[in-house]
């Protein structure tokens, strides 16, 4: 064996290892120092008022995010009622036809855009067709917006769920003369259940993180108000506009908002992944 | 009479059963149908986000014809405007975002897959994968409290001190050091697509067979070899797609950017001197934008929707492309 | 009803040149056989040589994936099932088939065996608990399940499991009950107890069955098909098939010095 060349060889791997755990220790520490931080900054500034109280006005002291949080919850529940049945069916329409269908391979393609579309531009879209033709921000408007977000994600996981499930199980339920709707219903999508509602957790976890499209969309309100038909707080704006301010409040008040989103949306993920790895057991 | 102990009778199929056949015939028709339109209202939306788009920056694009694209003008009073220097921001910002967050990402996936011990796997993965989840706007809180001070007070004078001094790089580093600017903009965009790279890469490193692996270590091969000559090959389209995402996601970033890139209308030759991106623009003006301005924000949104879509088709053709040429697609 | 005189016996299904494509692969070529009615017929031969595809064939199981067609005639009872206007689903209910993999819905037992009898009749919950009770004896499986019902079907063991696939297949009392190496995956003990159960069932039924295992067709079945390449070789009694089989190759896999 050639000595040098092994030699040369041995220290090409050594510096690739390190270089690669030099890269990982760097990036996850920065990752966690961020995470540290929130929890940090966030948790200072969380007490009960936060929940009790609504968004102080610029210059008045204390308040909380009462408004903001109620709102937040409303426009991403609205959101996930809506594009839970429309993604669910077309991800079976996928599942169940996708093979034989243009249509399908169209949807599929529109839906990876979707995916990666900008969800600005998603507020924007919005902005144009529902709130200019309103005539003012709604609540509704926000929870379209998000929805345009959260239908691919379910659309995609469920298509991909069901595809999971072995195709001896579907066999065996056409053998005993079952139509195809109930084969679709009844059998696939039952042993699939815990994967799609796991895409449904983790679409919901997408969108409450969102503050983009809903800029242009449901606006913000000072007051605490439950009206969708009007501009309706919410968590994501609100930390927007308190924390380019320069009130020490308002700044506290939108680290302890940011640490509320981030802790639901961690939640939401960890449910989602327990749910998962609980049934995947086959 | 059907009695449920009795055998099989007769070959014909009861009246019963043909009218429950006849009624299944009409549920799956009805199934097909139902569940494809809503498989079109996907598609639907989509058609309409862009007509939507294009109606509404017509006039700008009308206005001020195809230069609009290239054009670095943005005066809000006299109502010109130009897509330049928003389009330069973002596409700037992301490139800087993805020249640092890929060889991390990398780091990490190869630690994961390769040199972790096997208890720290799957919390370490997790952990990973759950960073991916933070929203944006965290990153953008930390970007303008924590890092932007920070780089200001010893960040940019290093790189100042050392890379400003040489040639043809220097202007890069040049000028006042306010913490927040481009490279600013672009480090903290990094690590916010950071945790999503590495998870796609890690996931696509744990795809490959242990027996190619084991095939490559059993002729003597070292562990960096492994990764270079065989996991990279292998799992290349996947990679390349969970970098075309993370690239779509940058392109895309509103809050992580916007709170760091200074929010200036600019271009400067310095990373230091703050820009603005296509997506911080229409964070930052949409509010108030009279007519013809609201009309060039909806342009820049149409020419940021067109670029992702680009980004996406020309991240779609290569894997296509390096499918046929493995020969795993014909 | 008198019993048919001449003791002509009848037959389940017909065959007449039944060829198979793959897209452009020919799976089967020229198959022609007759299934008797209340027998066991057996379907042996190497790997590849078109049993579970013929198998398949006998529900038009393969209809659900574009690009495998077959042309020919299948007789059920005299009707072609290989007509584009049979009824697919009609067909299935008649004529059930079990699977290698044991597949139970993600289901209660009950409702495993409840789920394809709901779908033709409409029974009350009392006579539906009956069936479901008959079923599972049918299966040889009632005593181990009577007493939780209510659980899941994927709570059993394998062998269990194919039992209760069976269980689910007499259910809907098909005529025909076709099975596809229904105990490649099952233990010694557990295959012993189907192949008991299968020799029960052909009292009522005619029961097709794709095997791996020479011995288990030898042991089991009235007929036996040998099959290579997509063609029949040789069909006959099954004492005559492997005490003084016709055709060499037959011999020659038979006696394992092929296969």
């Amino acid at each position: 064996m050639n000595q040098n060349l092994y030699k040369r060889r041995k220290l090409t791997n050594v510096i690739g290892l390190v270089a690669s755990l030099t890269a990982m220790t760097l990036g996850l520490f920065v990752l966690l120092w961020i995470l540290f931080i929130l929890f940090k900054n966030g948790f200072a500034a969380l007490d009960i008022s936060i929940f009790t109280q609504s968004t102080p006005a610029p210059g008045s002291e204390g308040g909380g995010l009462a408004n903001a949080i109620v709102g937040s919850l409303m426009i991403v529940g609205c959101a996930a009622l809506v594009s839970t049945p429309i993604g669910i069916f077309a991800g079976i329409y996928l599942a169940e036809y996708g093979d034989e269908s243009k249509t399908a391979e169209l949807t599929r393609f529109v839906t990876d855009i979707m995916l990666s579309a900008p969800s600005i531009v998603l507020g924007l879209f919005v902005y144009a067709i529902m709130v200019a033709q309103m005539g003012h921000f709604s609540g509704w408007a926000g929870s379209f917006a998000l929805s345009l977000i959260a239908v691919p994600v379910v659309v995609r996981t469920t298509e991909n769920m069901l595809r999971l499930v072995p195709g001896s199980l579907r066999e065996a339920a056409f053998a005993l003369g079952a139509p195809r709707w109930k084969v679709a219903t009844l059998v696939t999508l039952r042993a699939a259940k815990s994967g799609v509602i796991t895409g449904l957790l983790l679409a919901a976890a997408r969108i409450s993180g969102e503050t983009a499209p809903l800029l242009f969309t449901a606006l913000n309100n000072q007051f605490f108000s439950t009206n969708m038909n009007a501009p309706i707080a919410n968590l994501p704006t609100v930390i927007f506009q308190f924390a380019m301010s320069p009130y020490e409040n308002w700044i506290s008040l939108a680290w302890g908002g940011a640490l509320l989103i981030t802790l639901s949306v961690l939640l939401l993920n960890i449910v989602a992944r327990v749910l998962f790895r609980e049934k995947v057991k086959v | 009479m059907n009695s449920p102990l009795a055998s099989p009778q007769s070959s014909a199929p009861t009246a019963d059963m043909l009218a429950v056949v006849k009624k299944q015939r009409l549920q799956d028709f009805l199934f097909h149908k139902i569940t494809m339109s809503f498989s079109l209202l996907v598609l639907i939306a989509l058609l309409a986000i862009i007509a939507s788009l294009w109606i509404s920056a017509w006039p700008a694009f009308n206005k001020f014809g195809i230069g609009f694209i290239w054009s670095d003008e943005w005066d809000i009073v006299n109502d010109e405007f130009g897509a330049l220097i928003a389009i330069y921001g973002t596409l700037v910002s992301s490139i800087i975002a993805l020249v640092i967050a890929i060889p991390l990402a990398f780091g990490i996936a190869v630690f994961l897959t390769e040199m972790c011990p096997v208890w720290l796997r799957r919390p370490l993965g997790t952990a990973v994968e759950l960073l991916a989840a933070v929203p944006s706007i965290i990153y953008g809180m930390f970007g303008l409290f924590i890092f932007a001070p920070l780089f200001a007070d010893y960040g940019q004078p290093a790189l100042q001190s050392t890379l400003g001094q040489m040639p043809i790089i220097g202007p890069l580093f040049g000028g006042a050091m306010n913490g927040v600017g481009m490279l600013a903009a672009g480090i903290i965009l990094a690590f916010m697509v950071l945790p999503f790279i590495a998870a796609v890469m890690r996931d696509v490193f744990e795809i490959v067979p242990p027996i190619l692996r084991e095939s490559a270590y059993g002729i003597g091969c070292t562990t960096w070899e492994v990764v270079r000559y065989v996991v990279l090959p292998y799992t290349q389209r996947g990679v390349i797609g969970g970098i075309m995402l993370g690239l779509g996601r940058a392109l895309g970033e509103t809050m992580a950017v916007t709170f760091v890139i200074g929010n200036s209308h600019r271009i400067l030759p310095s990373l230091f001197a703050p820009g603005t991106s296509i997506a911080s623009t229409l964070a930052n003006e949409f509010a108030e934008a009279g007519d013809m301005h609201l009309s060039a924000l909806f342009a820049l949104g149409f020419l940021l929707f067109a670029i992702t879509f680009i980004g996406l088709a020309l991240a779609k053709i290569m894997i296509l492309r390096t499918e046929r040429a493995k020969g795993t697609r014909t | 009803m008198l019993q048919n005189a001449s003791k002509q016996p009848i037959n389940a299904i017909e065959c007449r040149g039944v060829n198979f494509y793959y897209g452009n692969f020919q799976g089967l070529n020229d198959i022609n056989l007759d299934i008797q009615e209340h027998k066991v017929t057996a379907f042996i031969g190497p790997s590849g040589c078109g049993k579970s595809t013929l198998l398949r064939a006998l529900n038009r199981m393969y209809s659900l994936y574009p690009g495998q067609r077959a042309e020919g005639e299948i007789n059920l009872y005299g009707q072609n099932i290989l007509s584009p206007k049979q009824d697919l689903n009609l067909l299935r209910a008649q004529v059930g088939m079990v699977f290698q993999k044991p597949t139970p819905f993600p289901m209660s037992i009950y409702d495993n065996i409840a789920f394809g009898v709901r779908l033709y009749e409409k029974l009350n919950k009392a006579d539906m608990d009956q069936r479901v009770e008959w079923a599972l004896t049918k299966g040889a499986i009632w005593n181990e399940v009577k007493d939780k019902l209510g659980q899941s079907g994927l709570s059993l063991s394998g062998g269990q499991q194919q039992r209760l696939c069976i269980a689910r297949s007499v259910a809907v009392k098909p005529k025909v009950i076709l099975l596809d190496e229904p105990t490649s995956a099952l233990d010694p003990i557990s295959t012993a107890k189907v192949e008991e159960l299968i020799f029960e069932l052909k009292a009522d039924y005619t029961v097709a069955i794709v095997t791996h295992n020479m011995q288990q067709a030898a042991r089991i079945s009235d007929f036996t098909a040998y099959m290579y390449l997509g063609e029949l070789i040789e069909f006959n009694n099954t004492s005559e098939v492997f005490t003084n089989p016709k055709k060499k190759a037959t011999e020659d896999y038979i006696t394992g010095r092929f296969g």
